[in-house]
């Protein structure tokens, strides 16, 4: 098999394994979305019912939502490769590093934008803001990714030391908070009753692509560094 | 095979493996045993390509590490008292996904045999979780040999095996050396170690502080032997 071939023979791999771990287990999705539910819930009841004040800061609480749902989403699936060192078989494997960050990325991918899949239409029902629109979609999904791939990064670093589960939120929310920020701001943005010209939101999406790619280029090129020693 | 020279390695200031030597041949059946802290596992693992040395050499194959680690781990595979497995997956599905990763063409079928070679076929199904601890080892066999490496690293892997459980990876180990893999086994058990092996090396404090032959010394006189180079005691007059 020559190494483009392997390349996506095993980036498959490392996606059907998190897959089937999934679906053996139905954690990472069912605690996310558990939690989510639960947060949706309590801002409802905090802000009295207020469905005025619900609709004014849906697009924020979306984002906070996803960011800590997120988070768990990540410290489980992290937690699967810790239990009993399967990822030192990985690491022994003829592999790329950035091949291991590819795989998280996208599986961890897929497992958020499942919950935001059920999250989405909720937060319609409770503020009853289009969120349904394809840009706020498109947003939300590439917000996802770099916030993602952010958090495959730090969770990496942070499985190698004893104080994991702290460390990543520690980490991650500062460092995701440009990609939180502008996502939101664009979610906002399309909140009103008219959808507003591309060039007002050009800069927002520009600044979430931006990040994207640059979490995404962190990651190929420093994974080696993060998974070894 | 594995030949290693000088290494050394520190954890900061702490200094673990000393100017370590050996030379494990093609083929060759070799023991490392030591007391807790010795350097063992790090040797290992730097074998493994899972650490880099501080200094010294190490090649594999002919290929030098760390900076060939992408060649030499096609050739090695490791067995370590972690199980190295998905717990949440089935016997049948761990297998399929390593033998993706290494990029095996017919998986289907090696999957099947290599489930069959450890006795596993009937729980191909069932989730690791529920497997016993002599299971779950002879699954890590088969995972580790999936690849058909020339070299098996073996750490510690009888750590927690009742008597039948060891006595079988007793079994599986002396076939993967009938069929030709060079095989280094790091174990505490030093009377398996001079049994199973073909050579028997001690490592104490960092270094490389002797190393026999199975046919030049009984068991017994190797465990005299070991206490003796570990508590610090005169050896001259024995063999090796």
């Amino acid at each position: 098999m020559n190494r483009s071939g392997l390349f996506w023979t095993q980036l498959r791999a490392l996606v059907w394994k998190d897959l089937q771990i999934e679906r053996h287990t139905k954690q990472s999705i069912g605690i996310m979305l558990m939690f989510a539910i639960v947060a949706v819930v309590t801002f409802n009841f905090a802000l009295e019912n207020n469905l005025g004040a619900v609709r004014e800061v849906a697009g924020g609480l979306l984002w906070v939502t996803i960011l800590l749902a997120g988070t768990l989403g990540l410290n489980r699936s992290f937690a699967s490769e810790l239990e009993n060192r399967p990822i030192d078989a990985m690491l022994i494997a003829p592999m790329d590093r950035s091949t291991m960050f590819m795989g998280k990325v996208i599986s961890v991918s897929l497992f958020t934008l499942a919950m935001e899949l059920i999250l989405i239409p909720v937060f319609i029902a409770i503020s009853n803001k289009p969120f349904y629109r394809p840009e706020v979609l498109l947003l939300i999904t590439l917000g996802t990714i770099g916030y993602v791939a952010a958090g495959v990064l730090v969770s990496s670093m942070a499985v190698q030391t004893r104080a994991n589960y702290v460390l990543v939120p520690v980490l991650l929310l500062p460092l995701s908070l440009p990609v939180v920020l502008a996502a939101a701001t664009g979610v906002a943005q399309y909140m009103g009753l008219n959808k507003p010209p591309f060039a007002d939101v050009s800069a927002t999406f520009a600044l979430v692509i931006a990040y994207d790619l640059l979490m995404l280029a962190a990651g190929l090129f420093t994974y080696n560094y993060v998974v070894e020693e | 095979m594995i030949q290693i020279k000088g290494l050394t390695k520190q954890y900061g200031l702490t200094t673990v493996l000393r100017g370590v030597n050996l030379h494990v041949r093609e083929g060759e059946f070799v023991t490392l045993v030591g007391s807790n802290g010795a350097g063992k596992s790090t040797l290992l693992r730097i074998v493994a390509t899972l650490l880099k040395p501080s200094g010294g050499e190490v090649t594999i194959g002919g290929w030098p590490l760390p900076s060939h680690a992408h060649n030499v781990r096609r050739h090695i595979g490791l067995v370590s008292h972690h199980a190295l497995l998905y717990g949440d997956m089935t016997a049948a599905e761990n297998l399929m996904f390593f033998a993706r990763l290494y990029g095996i063409d017919n998986r289907e079928e090696v999957v099947s045999t290599a489930l069959k070679r450890v006795g596993l076929t009937a729980r191909r199904r069932d989730a690791v979780r529920t497997f016993s601890r002599g299971m779950v080892q002879r699954l890590t066999i088969a995972r580790a040999t999936l690849h058909e490496p020339d070299v098996l690293l073996l750490d510690e892997p009888f750590t927690g095996l009742d008597q039948d459980a060891s006595a079988l990876l007793n079994r599986l180990l002396l076939r993967e050396h009938e069929i030709g893999r060079t095989i280094l086994l790091i174990t505490h058990d030093l009377i398996r170690g001079i049994s199973l092996s073909d050579r028997v090396a001690i490592l104490n404090r960092g270094k490389i502080v002797h190393t026999v032959t199975r046919d030049d010394i009984s068991a017994t006189e190797f465990v005299t032997l070991y206490q003796q180079v570990v508590h610090g005691d005169h050896v001259a007059e024995l063999p090796g």
